[in-house]
């Protein structure tokens, strides 16, 4: 048993390490290709062909591009992601600076996504074609038809309408001083440091984003959990337990939960790469300074250190929260967790 | 006395715009410590009359009259929360297809923990977890699982299926209910196993003094576990009495068919096919096969699937490979069909591929649902097999032929699978093998997935077919007493072994090998005539082969997943 | 005994039970319309709207920034051109993008994905190998990263969303395919003396229609969705050809006094995507798959 699972994790380290692999080197040739020198754009339209040529060979660009990926690759390995031509500071600096913003409103993103759309899941399932049922379709064909920037620009309006003092801009208000670290999260930084003032107002600025931004997640999430729900209950061991009479709530709340939580769990990994997606239209929309907002300024200015970090790191985080799906599925299944297999 | 009483039950279900009677007035008792069999084939709603008493029909099902009484007591006009009382402590079930029936991301223990405690709750009594896993341990001993503890820890797919029919027996007998109702048990397990399971049933039936409410479609379960027998027959039932008059002096036609369809084990009616000394088509010596297990520690590992198998088919004659499920007959099929290659040995393939074939054999499978493509008719699905044999102008004229050798309508070649009936589609299944011009047809278990009375005459096509076109047939079943009437030759297999190769005639009347002893007095048949003449088995020759409770290895088929 | 052995005559056929599930259900017939009303409108958009040529360069300042009117139905933009006149157009764009991404990444995802599951070996390793880097990458991200390294244009925006879209349709009908391929017809067939091109193409795809026109029908619904964001970051048509995400970017500036600016192509973009939507549910129930 226990050789199963350390296969299990060598090959699907394996399987991140090769992703990760083609990825980069995707991005990599892609952002290589671009029309349009980079030691050019870096240096303005004034500079000498002499100057612009020193700066392509101290960037590495007459060397051939696999030897460039090497370099490049070597560099990120030390933690070293080069130097953003537009903010003119290190990659890894800037990334330091504009992550935890997008981790707060991505986790607390997924924890309304699950907090709203499993019970709904079940519920709808539970009481299916009732007006419950038809109501919760009607409001998860919402989120999956209308699209995150729509949400946000709404939401907006909305605030703007029916609450003028509700901070629709940003992550907290910069005169109440937040605190600075560990962790650059500042629902946990606020109250490390005991600031309960930092902490309400960056919950309020955090809502509306966080909304907007599980919306779609929530049409997604509700819809998987329901038919999950569906085909569970014409399972048979559905009839086993009612044949004994034990109640409709155990049944459905316990022993069907637990099972048809596979997957909306799988999809939530999946769904993850176009969150990471939306969140770059809703921090723009919410000036949230953010990761996002970082990686769309650098695909903007076509500034390529920045663009290639950002490629990365959002591959990272999607393989990451995967890894965090299977070992939370091989919880739930013991299947997966004694035989490495699933239904 | 009475004890359960149904009157002229009408039941119908909805669905789709339409409704459809689905019971027509249904009347019989089962009185207090008495066997009732309840005997149909598919779709003769003897499984929804289970569900009536049980109260757990589907939403789109209705009751348009009649009534249930248990012990006096009219179901239909008790509330809910009292119907849900009678649940396991007055009558309990005891469920078919051990497959799929827990949970399997809980523990089987979690599953009768739950039942005990709502039963407990809903009766008002107060029960401790520890009183209560004593009283599940209990129960579980009583159902042969010696190893309680361990099971009752067990994951689903951790227990072997027989080993999951008992805990399903288990579960019925929590309450000490007065009556069983057994929905086809141990159908989906190997013969051996399912009679371990209908012992088990009847000793608990006989100690307890329960009454039982048999359903099933295999009507030598019914000659061991009942005292009355019920046929029913589309929703109604067409003939009921005590088990020796329905079986010895069947009123209605249909009870008739049904018993002819059976084949017999001993006995006069007995057809000996007869062997055949032509020249060998197929010839396999000393053949071994080991399937690589993938992955990376574990190389040059593997599962020894069969080994040291000899075996010569000769042209002209049926061939059978009998054997449980895991025994490795399917491989050998297999292996003859050249479709996978042995590890070690010798197989020599003499006979020539008809003229125009491009094979010398062809295969029927057990399963006409997943042998057919659902989205091709009949004539697009034969037309596969005919681009290969037969010019274009004839292959219009061939079809017909063929649907008129297989005895369906030519109007059928427009037909897609699901129009069709499981014996129908079984017959197209045949067509397309004997379309390709085989020479030698493998039957992979070709009439388990049908009803009894369609499995005859599926049986008699193919005998007539290798009549009139001088086919060799090698058929792998477990159904022994099928192959019996059908093979000229048989070979038992235990474990990737052949443990015994003869004449059925030879292998039915002395078999030398206990575990063929074991299988055969295993078979349930419809006389005690039959019974009497059936090889006896020792207890401990029973233990070595039969027992799997307890400590037994999950069988490979009991672990897959649904 | 043949009497035996014969068909339910009350057996209903597949066909009869996925079309009452159609009918009997009022979302899908809903969608459908949405979906018909939509390619109506874009076709006959120069007839039925009253301003057809402010989709071009025209600029009526006296008139710019008007609320929804008797004559300018739902207001006009900064320009003056009538908002509603544009947004009808802008479903032309929208529908060009659909059609122009669907109708590559359909059939070769399909035939890819059907490849991988029926030969299994290397071509499934490579190609379950990119559809799972494909799925790591958010498609938002690579999309204007594509467009950026090109130009931001529709047709860029089209080649890089294409680039993406095919994965999700591989691994869809990877997964049907995985699942045909071991049944008994497949091998069936294959004694029988079919070549892999009668197997995939005739055998494994019919399997998979009722599938992938379910996925595609949401794809639709998904693709509108995308090029509306794409366009509202300012990736999309060159204007001042009218297309439903930028011209709520723009209206987004005036928000919320000029709220009617955003209104008619933020309704057109939820319109167009709940009708596809509806109908693909619909499809679903009809067909009885998972997709």
């Amino acid at each position: 048993m226990g050789r199963q699972i350390i296969e299990g994790i060598l090959r699907r380290t394996a399987s991140v390490l090769l992703v990760l692999f083609v990825l980069s080197l995707m991005i990599f040739v892609l952002a290589r290709v671009v029309p349009g020198d980079p030691a050019r754009m870096a240096l303005g339209p004034s500079a000498t062909a002499e100057q612009v040529a020193d700066l392509q060979a101290e960037m590495g660009l007459d060397q051939p591009i696999i030897v460039q990926y090497g370099r490049y690759m070597g560099n990120a390995l030390r933690g070293d992601l080069g130097e953003s031509l537009v903010t003119n500071r290190s990659v890894t600096a800037d990334i330091a600076d504009f992550l935890p913003a997008t981790l707060e409103l991505v986790l607390v993103t997924v924890f309304l996504v699950f907090l709203i759309s499993v019970p709904l899941g079940v519920l709808t399932a539970r009481y299916r074609d009732r007006w419950i049922d038809n109501a919760g379709r009607f409001f998860s064909l919402f989120g999956v038809t209308i699209p995150s920037f729509l949400f946000a620009v709404g939401l907006q309006l909305l605030a703007g309408s029916f609450f003028p003092d509700w901070p629709i801009l940003g992550r907290v208000d910069y005169q109440l001083n937040a605190p600075d670290g560990p962790t650059g999260l500042l629902l946990v930084d606020s109250l490390v440091h005991g600031r309960f003032d930092v902490f309400v107002d960056a919950l309020q600025h955090l809502a509306f984003p966080a909304l907007a931004l599980a919306m779609a997640g929530i049409g997604q999430i509700t819809r998987i959990t329901r038919s999950a729900m569906i085909e569970n209950l014409r399972k048979d061991h559905v009839l086993t337990l009612r044949s004994f009479g034990v109640p409709e709530r155990v049944v459905v709340f316990r022993y069907l939960l637990k099972l048809s939580s596979i997957a909306p769990l799988t999809i939530m990994g999946l769904e993850f790469a176009s969150l990471i997606g939306n969140a770059f239209v809703v921090e723009m929309v919410f000036g949230w300074g953010g990761f996002a907002s970082y990686g769309l300024t650098a695909i903007l200015q076509k500034d390529l250190n920045a663009l290639m970090a950002v490629v990365l790191i959002s591959g990272l985080f999607f393989i990451f929260a995967n890894l965090l799906v299977d070992l939370a599925l091989s919880l739930i299944d013991p299947r997966l967790r004694l035989r490495g297999q699933s239904a | 006395m009475t004890l359960l009483d149904v009157n002229g039950l009408n039941m119908s279900f909805s669905g789709y715009g339409r409704t459809r009677q689905v019971l027509h007035d249904v009347s019989f008792s089962v009185g207090a410590s008495e066997r009732v069999a309840l005997i149909g084939e598919t779709g003769s709603g003897k499984s929804v009359t289970a569900k009536a008493i049980l109260g757990t029909l589907p939403g789109n099902a209705s009751v348009d009259g009649g009534s249930i009484a248990f012990d006096g007591l009219d179901l239909f006009r008790q509330s809910m929360a009292d119907r849900e009382k009678l649940k396991g402590t007055a009558f309990s079930i005891i469920m078919q297809d051990p497959l799929s029936s827990f949970n399997p991301v809980f523990r089987i223990g979690q599953h009768l923990d739950d039942v005990m405690y709502y039963a407990d709750r809903r009766r008002g009594e107060v029960s401790s977890a520890a009183e209560r896993k004593a009283r599940i341990h209990d129960t579980l001993r009583k159902v042969q699982l010696a190893d309680a503890g361990r099971v009752y820890n067990a994951w689903p797919f951790e227990l072997s299926g027989g080993m999951r029919q008992r805990v399903l027996i288990a579960l019925a007998l929590l309450h000490r209910p007065r009556m069983l109702i057994a929905d086809e048990p141990g159908t989906a397990l190997d013969v051996t196993t399912q009679d371990e399971i209908l012992r088990l049933i009847n000793r608990l039936v006989a100690e307890e003094g329960l009454s039982l409410l048999m359903i099933t479609h295999n009507l030598g379960v019914v000659r061991q576990t009942a005292d009355r027998v019920l046929v029913m027959r589309h929703g109604k039932i067409v003939e009921q009495g005590p088990l020796a008059q329905v079986f010895d002096a069947p009123q209605e036609q249909y009870t008739r068919d049904l018993m002819a369809a059976v084949p017999p084990l001993y006995g006069p009616q007995v057809v000996d096919q007869p062997v055949s000394h032509k020249t060998p088509m197929i010839t396999l010596q000393g053949v071994k096969k080991v399937y690589a297990k993938r992955g990376l520690f574990n190389r040059g590992e593997g599962h020894l699937a069969v080994d040291d198998i000899n075996i010569t088919v000769n042209e002209g004659e049926i061939f059978g490979l009998a054997g449980e499920s895991g025994s490795g007959k399917t491989t050998v099929a297999r292996m003859m069909m050249g479709l996978l290659s042995q590890t070690e040995g010798m197989i020599a393939v003499t006979g020539a591929p008809a003229e125009g074939a491009q094979r010398l054999s062809q295969i029927v499978y057990q399963n006409p649902g997943t042998s057919l493509n659902p989205k091709r008719t009949v004539a697009q699905t034969l037309s596969v097999p005919l681009a290969r044999t037969e010019v274009p102008a004839d292959r219009q004229a061939r079809m017909e032929e063929l649907l008129t050798l297989v005895r369906l309508p030519v109007s059928y070649l427009s037909k897609y699978p699901h129009e069709l009936s499981g014996g129908q589609k079984q017959r197209v299944a045949i067509a397309r093998a004997l379309a390709a011009k085989p020479r030698l047809i493998i039957l992979d278990e070709p009439t388990s997935a049908l009803d009894v009375s369609v499995q005859k005459t599926v049986i008699d096509l193919l005998l007539e077919l290798r009549e009139s076109l001088g086919l060799t047939y090698v058929i792998i079943s477990h159904d022994l007493s099928l192959m019996r009437n059908f093979c000229s030759r048989i070979a038992i297999m235990l474990k990737g072994e052949i443990v015994e190769q003869g004449t059925p005639a030879e292998v039915f009347a002395e078999a030398r090998h206990p575990y063929t002893r074991a299988l055969i007095s295993a078979i349930p048949v419809l006389t005690a005539e039959e019974q009497a003449l059936k090889p006896s088995v020792t207890e401990e020759e029973r233990a070595r082969f039969l027992v799997t409770s307890g400590g037994g290895q999950a069988a490979p088929q009991a672990t897959g997943t649904e | 005994m043949s009497h035996l052995d014969t068909t339910d005559d009350t057996q209903m056929t597949a066909a009869w039970m996925g079309w009452y599930r159609f009918s009997r259900n009022p979302a899908a017939i809903i969608g459908a319309a949405i979906v018909i009303s939509v390619l109506v409108m874009a076709a006959l958009a120069p007839w039925i709207t009253p301003f057809p040529d402010h989709v071009g360069s025209v600029v009526d300042f006296r008139n710019r920034h008007a609320p929804p009117s008797a004559v300018n139905w739902m207001g006009t933009d900064k320009a003056g051109r009538d908002i509603f006149s544009r947004t009808v157009f802008g479903f032309r764009v929208s529908l060009l993008l659909v059609f122009g991404v669907l109708v590559i990444s359909v059939p070769v995802g399909a035939v890819l994905g059907m490849c991988a599951g029926y030969f299994g070996g290397w071509a499934e390793k490579i190609i379950t190998g990119l559809t799972n880097v494909m799925l790591a990458m958010p498609p938002l991200v690579m999309a204007l990263a594509i467009g950026n390294v090109l130009e931001p244009t529709l047709i860029n925006a089209m080649f890089a969303i294409t680039l993406l879209w095919w994965t999700w349709h591989a691994r869809l009908v990877y997964r049907v395919t995985v699942s045909v391929a071991n049944e008994d017809f497949i091998e069936a067939a294959r004694l029988a003396g079919a070549g892999p091109v009668h197997i995939l193409f005739r055998e494994i795809l019919p399997n998979c229609i009722a599938v992938i026109s379910v996925k595609t029908t949401l794809d639709a619904a998904f693709v509108i969705l995308f090029g509306a964001t794409l366009s509202f970051l300012g990736f999309g048509v060159k204007p001042p050809t009218p297309d439903l995400g930028s011209m709520v970017a723009d209206g987004r500036q005036f928000l919320p006094e000029k709220w009617w600016e955003v209104l008619a192509p933020g309704f057109a973009i939820f319109y167009a995507t709940l009708g596809f939507n509806l109908l693909g549910d619909g499809l679903r129930d009809m067909f009885d798959v998972e997709a």
